[in-house]
């Protein structure tokens, strides 16, 4: 429908970068009026669905009644905010949350990238599928199942303290779930094995894009796997790791609560309390909502700023981007 | 697949061979770490239940019984839950994958006007919730409590499968788009017949994630429709069992100290009933991946274009 | 020991039958006459039979959504009174149900708030029931107006009808709560000997450990609490039935003065009990697991024949204790035992009588008939109804012998404990969450109104093993070598209201997050270092707001006593 004259450059920069085309914005408006059609009626979607609710967000500054009139509530400035921002704990749980999803982000990438390079160097097809299938089974098992697996393998009698003793390791068993210095290895480690299959779905199928000629000109230079892979495969799986990352840097304060909370104990809770957890002992069980809504907005910024910070690195660095 | 048979001998190193078996003793550690705990809740769910008290249970059952089968078959509710959870999974994935393509593709044309707004605009909204409860009004207030579109529209677009599906397009050879315009293919016709059939895996992947999505999810039938049984899922359905299994089992809260102290022995307890509920609920959607790995084969994009 | 209890008094009157007026049982006796003379006080209008449908919701997941008239008591029900149920039953999280619920306003006709009723009354879901309850219920004034002023608000009305409202008294045979278990075969070993002090329970332990290293090849356990997270209030509340008071949340009250004092950091009570737990733990006997095993791994430890003690409330491990049961080896069962620190106290692990004002269930404001609703209650609280959600129909789910006294066929029992039979007859759904008698209840005709609490049910249940060992410690039942519980009209102190985010609240949180550090960390320590994390842990215990959170405990146990619930 559209025929193009003007190169692509342009129009990169956006319409308001030269307010003396407004028209001229109007005009390619028209011009690309079906990718409009394709995109807009999404955005209204997205308007109602996603930014409507955001009224939510006057509710940290009051003491939210979800009963009363929203004209009714009582209006409390930022109570909510210095509660949270004062409580001793706050900083102790503002690191853990930092460190253990720094762990689930670094570990997460990480293996999810070598298993997918390590099945794609499998010949046997067959096995590769098997492999694959059965290596992510473990994200389909809850939460309360897999932290009572961990705790049973982690246990006095477990196979970890068995082994350990059997190889002359160590002479006694270790209570591994009672040391909280072992608390962000454990949890790394549980996130790793639910997850690791999962997470590589996506590289596995960006790898399909790489094209296979460039296999067969590495070989004739005589490449060998390992070389393949760091100079084909992994360059060719670039621009999805680094959106990737970049997104997931906006979730650093998301550590997720379940596995904390199931694994945490008593003895472990100044590596294991995050901010999560924070929220439920004193937001969600309290019914105080608003606590929750202010600990959601804190995120909000704190997202923002490694998102913004990540993307125009990547932008600097010349890497793919995420907008 | 035929390039890689035929360098077979190139493959033949001594370094190549080492690497293969480290590789296949390596998938082989990782398959037996990660099939046990399915195994695992597959034996504690064929074993009697109360024999499962005593622990020490790993990949094959004690006691060997399909009580709990049973127990959780024995709900007549619990097929129509399947009926219903096949449904928005199968309804969900294809309206949210082919809407999100569409915007994918319309966020990947670099000379869209309103291509940095819109991209910004969804991509925020990954990041900011107004909270439970001005979600719930919002969604009560749309008339789409109690209804199956609940399930549906909510989950239209998925910004993380948008960012993915506009990589894969953004990664496909310049060429291709250009040979469409000197067809003279509008904009859809181009999404529908270039860009679709070329994203294949990429599509495949996130239909996968759409679907397990939707086949797990319970905290939406649990606040917008749990009073409608006949729109309840399957894992709703089963945390149902669950609870009342729960809640028999240790009848004597603080509040409730009497009655059923007596001994009696149930078929079923939670963790038995969780290993069963485990096994029903994820079998189905494990079965999904196989069928979709075969949208995964090397080369198949840019070999599709070449042709 | 050789106490006699309420329940032995009132069992041995009622197998003599014919003094039970006199007895406990005196109270509802009269009601009930009242009641069986004037039950239609407006029976003028008689009510309607119309066929109608309510919706129902509770907050406890009891049970899969239903139609009462699905279930055999629902349909019974339904007969009397033309009234169906939409029952529908929590799933998920309660805190977030009840949020959305109140948002939207949007409210089922009857509600079953358990733990939300604050909530909910502080919203406004429920409509005042006194002139409701005037006009139409006869038997709801019988049944709850002795107990009217303990949960009217504070506006002075009533909006839900408690669940424990008991008509006389009697208690449960069986220990279903709170004690110190220890394995049988450990009691057997040394003669069944009288275990009083914790000195005492901890040293026949250490004996029989000395004896049997290993059970089946493996290590033998000395004792174990269980306390990961979430029930970590058992190795709190274990240190204040030591000192022989009940549980009383996190105060205990002194009986001459009723001042309550925090437990958490005392000097006298939760010291001494983690010195002692240190000790043992330093001579092996203490399970290091006790914090950090989860439910399964504590059921297999229980049933695995290697522990010797433990302290535990019975219900968290019903599973386990009936795995022991059906596998038949009484030695490996567990007996509760009545443990306190010194030969002076006496124990207090039974519950006191009580009256629970913060739960219960009531109309919601949306109600399309309260009026109907009512007249359901009331014709609930008639005694025969009563007995139909208890006890089933006679010759069906219960018998009655040629005294009188109701009892169970084994085939009977089979069924009563079978989760599925209680669903689809109903008890499931009606012996809990409607307006009832409380559960330590007499029947007008003297026999119990719990099934459990049913002396010849209990007698029925009792093993072998179970009788020797009743025998040897001379008791008719297990509660009956626990001490009675004292009278104690603020009781329980847990079900006290502090309000949502107040300082007490926090207080709350705080201490149990610093004690579920602590505690542990002081057990595992070597017992030099002792003292040295006591006064850390008692330094950062001052810094938290203690005094104003004793102080309205006071404020509102004084309250209680003074009869202002």
């Amino acid at each position: 429908m559209e025929n193009y004259t003007e190169p692509v450059i342009q129009t990169s920069r956006g319409p308001k970068a030269e307010p003396a085309g407004f028209k001229l914005f109007l005009k390619r408006l028209m011009q690309q009026r079906a990718l409009v059609l394709m995109s807009v009626p999404f955005l209204l979607w997205l308007f109602i669905f996603k930014y409507v609710p955001l009224w939510g967000w006057l509710t940290a500054f009051q003491n939210y009644k979800p009963y009363k009139k929203f004209s009714e509530q009582e209006w409390i400035g930022f109570d909510q905010f210095n509660f949270l921002f004062t409580d001793e704990s706050f900083y102790r749980i503002l690191r853990n949350t930092f460190v253990m999803s720094s762990i689930k982000l670094v570990l997460g990438f990480v293996t999810a990238i070598v298993l997918a390079l390590l099945l794609n160097e499998l010949r046997n097809i067959f096995f590769k599928r098997v492999v694959q299938t059965i290596s992510y089974l473990p994200h389909f098992i809850s939460w309360v199942v897999a932290a009572s697996i961990v705790t049973t393998v982690l246990s006095n009698e477990g196979i970890i303290n068995v082994l350990l003793m059997k190889i002359g390791v160590l002479d006694s068993p270790i209570l591994w779930l009672a040391k909280g210095e072992y608390f962000w290895g454990i949890l790394g480690g549980t996130e790793v094995w639910k997850d690791v299959g999962w997470n590589t779905i996506i590289y596995l199928a960006a790898i399909t894009t790489i094209d296979p000629s460039q296999y067969e000109a590495a070989e004739i230079d005589g490449a060998n796997r390992l070389q393949r892979m760091w100079s084909i495969t992994l360059p060719g799986l670039k621009p999805v790791i680094v959106v990737l990352l970049i997104m997931n840097l906006g979730y650093i304060l998301e550590a997720g609560f379940e596995p904390q909370y199931l694994l945490g104990n008593g003895m472990t809770s100044d590596y294991s309390d995050n901010l999560e957890i924070f929220v439920l002992k004193y937001g969600i069980e309290e019914s105080n909502f608003s606590l929750a809504t202010a600990a959601g907005m804190f995120k909000t910024v704190v997202s923002c700023v490694f998102l913004i910070s990540a993307n125009s690195i990547a932008k600097k660095l010349g890497e793919s981007r995420l907008y | 697949m035929s390039n890689i048979s035929a360098s077979r001998s190139r493959y033949n190193s001594w370094g190549d061979r080492i690497f293969d078996t480290l590789n296949v003793i390596f998938m082989l550690c990782l398959v037996v770490v990660t099939l046990y705990p399915f195994l695992n809740m597959a034996a504690v769910s064929l074993n009697d239940a109360n024999d499962a008290v005593r622990g020490g249970i790993h990949i094959w059952p004690r006691m060997f019984t399909w009580e709990n089968y049973k127990f959780v078959f024995n709900e007549a509710t619990i097929f129509h839950s399947m009926f219903v959870s096949a449904s928005r999974a199968i309804v969900g994935t294809i309206v949210s994958v082919f809407c999100t393509a569409m915007l994918a593709y319309t966020l990947s044309r670099q000379e869209f006007v309103l291509r940095k707004f819109i991209t910004i605009t969804f991509i925020l909204t990954m990041y900011i919730s107004g909270g439970l409860i001005p979600g719930f009004l919002l969604i009560r207030d749309l008339n789409l409590l109690n209804t199956f579109a609940v399930y549906i529209i909510p989950g239209i677009i998925s910004v993380f499968n948008m960012i993915v599906i506009r990589s894969f397009i953004e990664g496909l050879p310049e060429g291709i788009l250009e040979s469409a315009r000197i067809d003279g293919a509008g904009e859809f016709a181009t999404f529908i017949r270039i860009i679709l059939p070329l994203t294949v895996p990429a599509l495949a992947t996130v239909s996968l994630f759409v679907a397990v999505g939707q086949w797990n999810s319970w905290f939406d039938v649990f606040l917008y429709n749990s009073s409608n049984i006949n729109l309840s899922t399957l894992q709703y359905e089963l945390m149902k069992i669950l609870q009342t299994t729960n809640t028999a089992s240790s009848s004597q809260s603080a509040a409730d100290a009497f009655a059923g102290a007596m001994g009696g022995v149930t078929a079923v307890t939670p963790t038995s009933i969780r290993a069963t509920m485990t096994i029903v609920a994820s079998l189905p959607i494990i079965l999904v991946y196989p069928f979709l790995q075969k949208y995964f084969v090397k080369g198949m994009t840019v070999g599709g274009v070449k042709g | 020991m050789g106490k006699k209890k309420l329940v032995t008094i009132a069992m041995s009157l009622f197998i003599a039958a014919s003094a039970l007026a006199g007895c406990s049982g005196g109270n509802s006796n009269k009601n009930n006459e009242t009641s069986a003379s004037q039950a239609p006080a407006s029976s003028d209008q008689p009510a309607s039979v119309e066929p109608v449908t309510f919706t129902y919701f509770n907050f406890q997941s009891r049970g899969k959504d239903v139609m009462a008239s699905e279930t055999t008591i629902g349909k019974i029900l339904q007969e009397q009174t033309g009234v169906d149920w939409k029952m529908e039953y929590l799933v998920g999280e309660e805190d977030t149900k009840a949020g959305v619920m109140i948002a939207s306003g949007d409210y089922p006709d009857v509600i079953a708030p358990e733990g939300q009723i604050d909530k909910l009354l502080d919203a406004g879901a429920f409509m005042p029931l006194d002139d409701l309850i005037e006009q139409y219920g006869p038997n709801i004034k019988r049944v709850y107006g002795p107990y009217f002023d303990k949960f009217r608000q504070a506006d002075g009305k009533i909006y839900f009808l408690p669940y424990s409202a008991d008509q006389g008294y009697i208690g449960d045979p069986n220990i279903s709560q709170g004690a110190f278990w220890m394995q049988r075969s450990v009691l057997k070993e040394f003669g069944y000997p009288k275990v009083k002090t914790l000195d005492q329970y901890f040293d026949l332990i250490r004996q029989y450990k000395e004896k049997h290293p290993q059970v089946e090849g493996k290590d033998t356990i000395g004792f174990a609490v269980f306390a990961p997270s979430d029930t970590f209030y058992n190795i709190q509340n274990a240190a204040v039935h030591l000192a022989g008071y009940p549980n009383d949340g996190g105060v205990y009250v002194n009986m001459d003065t009723h001042e309550a004092k925090v437990v958490a950091g005392t000097d006298d009570i939760q010291k001494p009990w983690m010195k002692a737990l240190n000790e043992i733990y330093a001579e092996g006997l203490f399970d290091a697991e006790s914090f950090t095993m989860n439910k399964d791994q504590f059921m297999a430890k229980v049933t695995s024949g290697r522990l010797l003690g433990y302290f535990a409330y019975n219900w968290q491990i019903g599973e386990a204790t009936n795995n022991l049961k059906t596998a038949g080896i009484d030695e490996k069962r567990y007996a509760p035992l009545p443990v306190v620190f010194n030969e002076n106290i006496k124990d207090q692990y039974v519950d006191p009588p009580s009256f629970v004002n913060n739960r219960g269930v009531g109309i919601s404001v949306d109600a399309k008939d309260p009026v109907r609703i009512i007249q359901y209650f009331d014709n609930l609280l008639k005694e025969e109804n009563q007995i139909l959600v208890q006890w089933g129909e006679k010759d069906v789910t219960y018998s009655v012998d040629e005294k009188g006294r109701y009892f169970m066929t084994e085939e009977q029992q089979k069924n009563r404990d079978d989760t599925n039979f209680k669903l689809s007859y109903g008890f499931q759904y009606f012996e809990y969450g409607w307006p009832r008698y409380g559960s330590n209840s007499l029947l007008a005709d003297g026999n119990s109104y719990g099934v459990g609490n049913q002396p010849e049910v209990a007698a029925s249940g009792f093993t072998d093993g179970d009788k020797e060992l009743l025998a040897a410690y001379d008791a008719a039942t297990f509660s009956d070598y626990f001490s009675d519980p004292d009278d104690r009209p603020w009781y329980p102190a847990w079900s006290i209201n502090l309000g949502q985010g107040t300082p007490e609240q926090i207080f709350t949180t705080k201490s149990d997050d610093l004690q579920k550090k602590y505690l542990p960390k002081m057990i595992m320590e070597a017992p030099d270092k002792f003292e040295a994390t006591w006064a850390e842990y008692m330094k950062e215990f001052n810094k938290l707001d203690k005094a104003t959170y004793e102080k309205t405990m006071n404020e509102m146990i004084q309250n209680r006593i003074a009869g202002k619930w």
